[in-house]
């Protein structure tokens, strides 16, 4: 019987809601009872093989007969009009096959009011026009020869200015650069009167950077045009999102349109959905009659890809002596660059880590003449977190409270912004594991002696934060499973493999609930063509959304299955078992393979579907986790070792402890780079990006990855938000890893620094203004006040 | 991308510099202008070569001229070094290990392990400078243009001492220790052989010569070589960067010093990062010339280091430079 519902589903920190066709049984979930055999192991990567040995083929892999490369003519200027645009010498370039730009092109629409080759830029990096020919050398010859006149326009970039009456704006119809023409406010209980009645209240003004994703496969595509079909090889994080845009694009149906994608070198958010370059490479393979292959080189994918937005933000907390939280207040200011949908979450830790009646926030969007903002694992929650958590502990240090013993007196049991249950959260457990792990408890406190007496300047510290998150998924999400003649089994669905394990995980689940052997499992993923829909891998909504669809097609097979042997055997399909792809009767009856069942039917095919069934909106479905940080400083020179990184998260089930501990050394690198080094620099006077480089944009390095990272899960099935109790795990474990270093540094050295990344220069900064009375309730700045309103 | 060029093996020095002669004889009035350049690991002309810092028409390879990679010691004459010794050698010569400590340890702290397979120690000295205006699209000062960008710009990584009407600082690190062991740089041209200090080689750019170095656009290093240090000398090289490894200097000191029992008969110590030129901090050297192994220990080496930055004119983003200097001659000399 067919259903149609409306369920609430939360993706990148924002709740949305969807339709939700129910169509079959939704699968019994695994409770903490399950007897499980195959979820929950530690398997291998299904194609770490091909990964290591090169046979993996990627989308700048990709080789076409009579493939073309191209690239793109990008703005120069922050913000200029085309006067005109002169092809005519590129086109005459000899191995020149397609030059496209606004005047030889329909106008495609873009981001609000824009085009695709618009006539305003507004970023250095801005499209102009493209070239297709034979090799890449030639290429970027033809650039050269493309004439442009600008008129240049006056421009911003520097989100402390952008909401300026005097800057220019981005878009002429925002006049003041604010996206959506105002702040987004929240708030819950009466602030005000709770700052009056706190015993202190701690503000502080925190700013966080710009940071790129900087994938190591950077975006691209390979277009390549049969008759009016369009196949493209994206590397993408949502191959029915490029389908679905592309088409609408070029004005194409959904099904001549083709999105394949199989193996992607990192995509960290950028890449949720078509590029212009996508658009772009479709447009010259169709000019030229032939493949293009456009991928971004280094620097274009640090300029236009999207990033992180930098922000400022004022930050506020009143706290009674005991150590209750009153009230927390932040007003915050985000540099969404020129295309950027703004509207990160960056509030989303004050409004949902802990419990506290009263809560305002105001967040600013700004556009400014630079690339866009995008979702960067978990967007919003870890510039947010940065100064919340960094604030917590001032806090704890206010009331003379351990900063883990401030964050469990002021534990959020209920989810504090919707007054839901959780459907479970595991946070005290990590707490307590991790504390152990650390060595919390036993750690000598201040004024602790130097760690080498004949060198006074390096000390010693540690730090912790913790971590809300969603990740809960939802639908609407496909899987159908094929069982072969010879008993294996084909798990086709149109989710995408984004480096994560993706295919392994949905392996596991799927052999589980057939009854299969893990070998006997093949998963399909990435092809719009072949696969059925699901939705992008972001938002750690993969497993949260794919695991109960591929069950639920997996317990289908289980069920037809039986009941063929029931009919081949002559038995009740009740009294059989399906196990290690074979079906038995019980001790001492005739059992068979799945292999001889199947194969005696004259290639009878059963085919298993499954999709993902609504969320339970009477539940608050988040993750929870937490890190502790030891650190070594050196007080002269500034230079931070993170000696060891504990994370403890929880995201319900466990299906893959490797995939799953890689996630955590995964984030807690990034995170690291988050809070000590990555930094995107930009010369205000021009509009110019410094270090669009790997040279310049500092990432960490093998050395410089904690010497020891314990990465460990507190595993909870949670049967509430999924069938097979799982969350997602992507984003958590780089939200807390910032703060907890932070919190670890003040620890070491009694500097508090209000600004990420804490790079040497910046610390030493911090060391040198020291012994100035600068207090922790009195940081620079601290006034609530909107940004433009205030001297500095 | 690069533009097309030529690539013309050469077999001997003299070659090579017979065709710096002839290609450049209209003598470009910017460096960066020079049609003919000479190639060797390249690591660093391919960077400016990609970001059209740089366009020569002719690549001249010198990696075909025989024994410009040797490294000879005879303590006699001292230690000659083939300008095509790579950094990785540098690094791992128990010999230079031994008694250039300081060269080894700023070969070894140099860029990453791959480069330093490829990198070169006559490249190294000849790199272009790191500033992030210079390598963009900026017409700045140095390559020609009317303005140091840096100056009201983001300079954390800029100079703080000697800053001239540009205020790059020097990206190599052997520099300093090869002036710290009085190294001369031995340079042919097409009709004439010269020979030069390395701490005279580093220059401030002038408005005439917008250059980093006093290599005429003709010329080649043939050799480097050091004088043999004399018994009791002590060496070391230390370099801050903003991660663990593949850093430019923030700031690097390089220090020797030659005891006479327990007396500081020499001090050398020479900075990176801190000016446009490898910096010799002079008034630190001549705090400690002639004072005991005691007085370093009581104070005198942190006296020194904080006198040694007192000239210091720190820029918006970059006064960390002069705590940190300060910091790292002070490690340095407690350390010999």
């Amino acid at each position: 019987m067919v259903k149609v519902l409306k369920t609430k589903i939360e993706i990148e920190g924002r709740v949305h809601e969807e339709v939700v066709v129910i169509d079959g049984e939704l699968p019994a979930p695994w409770d903490s009872k399950a007897e499980l055999t195959i979820v929950g192991q530690p398997v291998p990567r299904v194609d770490g093989a091909e990964r290591v040995t090169g046979q993996a083929r990627y989308t700048s892999d990709i080789q076409l007969p009579g493939l073309l490369h191209a690239r793109i003519l990008r703005s120069p200027h922050p913000h200029a009009r085309i006067k005109y645009v002169d092809i005519s010498a590129a086109e005459a370039l000899p191995g020149v096959r397609a030059v496209i730009c606004r005047d030889s092109t329909a106008p495609i629409k873009w981001h609000r009011s824009s085009f695709v080759f618009d006539s305003t830029l507004r970023y250095v990096g801005d499209e102009i026009a493209a070239v297709a020919a034979d090799s890449l050398e030639i290429a970027s010859d033809a650039l050269r020869l493309i004439k442009v006149e600008y008129e240049v326009l006056p421009h911003i970039t520097d989100e402390q200015h952008a909401n300026d009456e005097a800057s220019p704006p981005v878009w002429v119809d925002e006049p003041r650069n604010v996206i959506g023409g105002e702040p987004e406010v929240y708030k819950r209980g009466d602030v005000d009167k709770a700052f009056k009645d706190a015993d202190f209240v701690v503000q502080a003004t925190f700013r966080t950077p710009t940071a790129l994703h900087n994938c190591l496969e950077t975006h691209g595509s390979v277009a390549q045009w049969e008759g009016d079909n369009l196949t493209i090889w994206d590397s993408t994080q949502h191959i029915f999102g490029v389908r679905q845009r592309v088409a609408e694009r070029l004005g194409l149906a959904l099904n001549k349109v083709r999105v394949i994608k199989h193996y992607m070198g990192g995509g960290f958010g950028s890449k949720n959905g078509a590029g212009k370059y996508t658009v772009i490479a479709a447009l010259l393979a169709r000019k030229a009659g032939r493949p293009v292959k456009l991928m971004l080189n280094r620097m274009e994918e640090n300029l236009v890809t999207g990033n992180r937005d930098s922000t400022v933000q004022h930050i506020a907390g009143a706290v009674k002596k005991d150590g209750t939280l009153l009230a927390l207040k932040l007003v915050c200011y985000a540099n969404s660059g020129a295309y950027g949908g703004g509207g990160m979450p960056i509030a989303g830790p004050v409004q949902e880590m802990y419990r506290c009646a009263n809560v305002y926030t105001e967040s600013w969007s700004l556009y400014t003449n630079l690339g866009r903002d995008s979702a960067f694992r978990a967007p919003g929650f870890v510039e947010g977190n940065f100064a919340l958590e960094s604030l917590m502990d001032m806090m704890a240090e206010k009331v003379k409270l351990d900063p883990l013993e401030f964050r469990k007196k002021n534990y959020a049991e209920r989810a504090p912004k919707d007054n839901l249950p959780y459907s479970s959260k595991g946070l005290r457990q990590a707490y307590e594991r991790g504390a152990d792990i650390i060595g919390w408890h036993s750690r000598a406190w201040a004024d602790r002696p130097a760690v080498d007496p004949k060198n006074p300047d390096i000390r010693r510290g540690y730090g912790m934060a913790s971590q809300v998150w969603g990740g809960g998924g939802g639908p609407p999400a496909h899987a159908i499973i094929k069982v072969n003649a010879d008993g294996t089994a084909d798990v086709i669905t149109g989710t995408q493999d984004i480096g994560t394990g993706t295919k392994t995980v949905l392996s596991q689940v799927a052999a589980e609930a057939m009854g299969f052997r893990f070998e006997d499992v093949r998963v399909h993923v990435g092809d719009t063509s072949l696969g059925v829909y699901a939705p992008l891998s972001a938002g750690s909504m993969t497993v949260p959304s794919m695991s109960p669809a591929v069950q639920m097609a997996a317990l289908d097979v289980h069920k037809q299955l039986l009941a063929i042997a029931a009919e081949v055997l002559e038995v009740k399909s009740a009294r059989l078992e399906l196990k290690g792809s074979v079906i038995s009767q019980g001790k001492g009856k005739k059992s068979i393979t799945v292999k001889e069942l199947i194969g005696g039917l004259s290639d009878y095919m059963v085919v298993g579907q499954g999709l993902r069934g609504p969320n339970d909106n009477s539940y608050a479905i988040n993750t929870f986790g937490c890190q502790f940080a030891e650190v070594e400083v050196d007080t002269a020179t500034g230079q931070v070792r993170v000696l060891r990184l504990v994370a403890i998260h929880e995201s319900g089930r466990v299906i893959n402890p490797m995939t799953i501990t890689s996630q955590l050394y995964g984030g807690v690198t990034q995170g690291m780079g988050y809070g000590l080094m990555e930094h995107r620099v930009v010369d205000h006077r021009s509009g110019i990006v410094l270090n669009p480089n790997l040279t310049d944009y500092k990432i960490p390095t093998a050395l410089d990855v904690p010497l020891e990272i314990v990465g460990e899960m507190i595993d909870l099935p949670d049967t509430i938000a999924t069938t097979t109790g799982a969350k997602g795990i992507g984003e958590p474990p780089i939200v807390p890893t910032a703060p907890a270093i932070a919190n670890a540094i003040y620890d070491a050295c009694g500097v508090r620094v209000f600004q990420a990344p804490i790079s040497p220069d910046v610390l030493l900064d911090a060391l040198q203004r020291r012994d100035q009375p600068m207090v922790v309730e009195q940081p620079a700045a601290a006034e609530l006040a909107p940004v433009s309103q205030k001297e500095e | 991308m690069m533009k097309p060029f030529d690539h013309v093996d050469a077999n001997s020095a003299a070659r090579a510099a017979a065709l710096l002669g002839e290609g450049n004889q209209a003598a470009p009035s910017r460096p960066e202008d020079r049609p003919v350049r000479l190639i060797a690991g390249g690591t660093d002309l391919l960077t400016v070569m990609k970001d059209d810092i740089v366009s020569p028409q002719t690549l001249v390879n010198i990696k075909t001229v025989p024994d410009l990679d040797r490294i000879q010691f005879d303590v006699a004459t001292g230690l000659h070094l083939g300008p095509l010794v790579s950094l990785t050698d540098l690094e791992h010569d128990t010999l230079i290990n031994d008694r250039y400590t300081a060269l080894a340890q700023a070969a070894h702290l140099s860029a990453s392990p791959q480069l330093r397979n490829m990198a070169t120690i006559g490249g190294n000295l000849l790199q272009q400078s790191r500033c992030w205006y210079y390598r963009g699209p900026f017409h700045c000062w140095l390559k020609g243009g009317d303005e140091c960008y840096a100056r009201e710009g983001e300079n954390k990584y800029h100079a703080i001492l000697d800053q001239g009407q540009c205020i790059t600082v020097n990206p190599s690190d052997p520099a300093q220790a090869l002036i710290a062991f009085d190294a001369t740089l031995h340079i042919l041209g097409p009709s004439a052989q010269r020979d030069l200090k390395v701490e005279q080689f580093f220059i401030n750019p002038t408005p005439q010569r917008r250059a980093l170095n006093q290599l005429d656009d003709d010329e080649l290093i043939t050799a480097i070589t050091l004088p043999t240090p004399p018994p009791d000398t002590h060496s070391v090289y230390l370099k801050m960067m903003d991660r663990q490894t593949w850093g430019f200097a923030l700031v690097s000191v390089a220090a020797r010093i030659t005891w006479d029992g327990d007396r500081i008969a020499r001090a050398d110590i020479i900075m990176g990062g801190v000016a446009p030129t490898p910096y010799r901090a002079t008034i630190a050297e001549q705090e400690i010339t002639g004072r005991s192994r005691s007085d370093l220990h009581s104070g005198l080496a942190d006296r020194a280091a904080h006198k040694a930055m007192r000239d210091a004119h720190p820029l918006e983003h970059n006064a960390y430079k002069a705590p940190l200097g300060a910091a790292l001659i002070k490690r340095a000399l407690l350390a010999l």
